[in-house]
């Protein structure tokens, strides 16, 4: 893990997301898995290529649903990661995570040829809420037939949505499945992406997923909490707080 | 019709053990790429590759080559070099991924980038030293980088130190 980032440091990218996988089967009562907090994983953060900086390291949770029930909006232990995925396997979930979920990132499978079809309607309502679309690139570079998979996903989920609020992710496990910025832009172009379109969805598209992550942890984006070292309360800082709401303590 | 033109990039190659990275030579790293270009790109690739592709130059202290494309399919088969996963330099798997920084037009470009980069990277290893000595020499090196050729040896002899240090 301390080679991804510093690789990932190294390769020039400022914010790195460690994700967790959840896949809730038929047993119920199934945790969620709570993220390890960042200093036990990795130690001294390193600097990135290119800025003064060091890497900014982020949870994140994906939720591989196949049944409407399987995530719950407002889950306590959802508090503890920074971004939230969903990766729907059926054609209304997709229609609903689009549309009702309350959550930043919707995976596209790129390991199986897609069960349905993109549709323009969730997808436009997907796009105006604010929510992006993720296209891993690390099954590519493993298998040919991966690689079908991926690009006839990509191009398919491209004719729809023309190639906006996409992102292309790494899903890599160890630090040599990691590539370059300027790498993965072209790689966009292999997916069907235009070129402005590739540029934007390793850059401006991902940092938008940040601010959403964090607008959609807060009150609209107003008030915010702070840890505090100490265990007394009094912590919200940020702009306003209206006075009927009590600061939240961690 | 006045000059033939040909974009080249400059890449990094990463190892994960930085003691592989002597074994390289520019004929397994041509290998590789035609290789890999076959493999995405088909027959298409490989003609397009065979045109003007060569390793220019290769670094194997820091990992850095050259590498030049004409200049009319330079993208296509930019698009093959993520795909890369090893290269098979005498007979040994070396696991590496190839890191693009720069496209310039003439190798002149290419290498004032370079210096740029290098002089980037001697400021990052600043940090690190674990003796005045060191830090003086990198203090040396960064203030000598230039286009006269001197450069690129300073980096080397940094490096060489640096790893023997750490």
């Amino acid at each position: 893990m301390q080679s991804l980032v510093e690789t990932a440091a190294h390769l020039g990218f400022s914010t790195v997301a460690i994700n967790y996988v959840f896949e809730p089967t038929a047993k119920k009562k199934q945790e969620v898995p709570s993220p390890m907090p960042i200093s036990e994983l990795i130690g001294q953060l390193p600097v990135v290529q290119g800025r003064s900086r060091p890497i900014r390291v982020l949870n994140r949770l994906t939720v591989v649903m196949s049944e409407a029930s399987h995530f719950r909006p407002s889950a306590t232990e959802y508090r503890a990661f920074d971004l939230l995925a969903v990766h729907p396997t059926t054609e209304k979930l997709f229609h609903t995570t689009c549309m009702l979920c309350d959550v930043d990132i919707i995976c596209i499978s790129v390991t199986e040829k897609l069960p349905f079809f993109f549709k323009r309607a969730p997808i436009n309502g997907a796009i105006d809420r604010g929510v992006v679309f993720e296209l891993s690139y690390a099954s590519a570079l493993r298998d040919t037939t991966m690689r079908c998979y991926t690009i006839a996903n990509s191009v398919c989920l491209m004719e729809s949505c023309k190639g906006k609020n996409i992102i292309l992710s790494s899903a890599a496990e160890k630090a040599l499945e990691l590539r370059g910025p300027y790498d993965i832009t072209n790689l966009g172009v292999l997916f069907g992406l235009s070129e402005a379109d590739s540029k934007e969805a390793v850059s401006s598209t991902c940092r938008a997923v940040l601010l959403h992550a964090e607008t959609r942890k807060t009150a609209s984006g107003i008030v915010y909490t702070m840890k505090s070292q100490q265990e007394v309360l009094q912590d919200s800082a940020g702009s306003e707080a209206p006075a009927a709401k009590r600061p939240k303590t961690t | 019709m006045v000059r033939v033109k040909s974009r080249y990039l400059l890449c990094e190659i990463n190892v994960s053990d930085r003691s592989e990275l002597l074994k390289l030579d520019d004929r397994a790293v041509a290998r590789a790429v035609k290789a890999a270009v076959a493999r995405i790109h088909g027959d298409y690739g490989s003609a397009l590759c065979s045109i003007r592709f060569c390793v220019k130059y290769l670094n194997a202290h820091t990992g850095i080559v050259f590498l030049r494309f004409p200049k009319g399919c330079y993208k296509l088969l930019w698009s093959a070099l993520p795909f890369i996963t090893s290269i098979e330099s005498r007979g040994q798997i070396i696991s590496c991924f190839f890191n693009c920084l720069h496209v310039g037009g003439t190798i002149r470009t290419c290498q004032r980038f370079l210096i740029r980069y290098n002089t980037q990277q001697l400021h990052r290893m600043l940090p690190k030293c674990k003796n005045e000595e060191e830090k003086k020499q990198i203090q040396e090196s960064i203030l000598s980088c230039s286009l006269m050729g001197r450069n690129n040896e300073a980096f080397e002899e940094e490096l060489e130190s640096e790893e023997d240090g750490e």
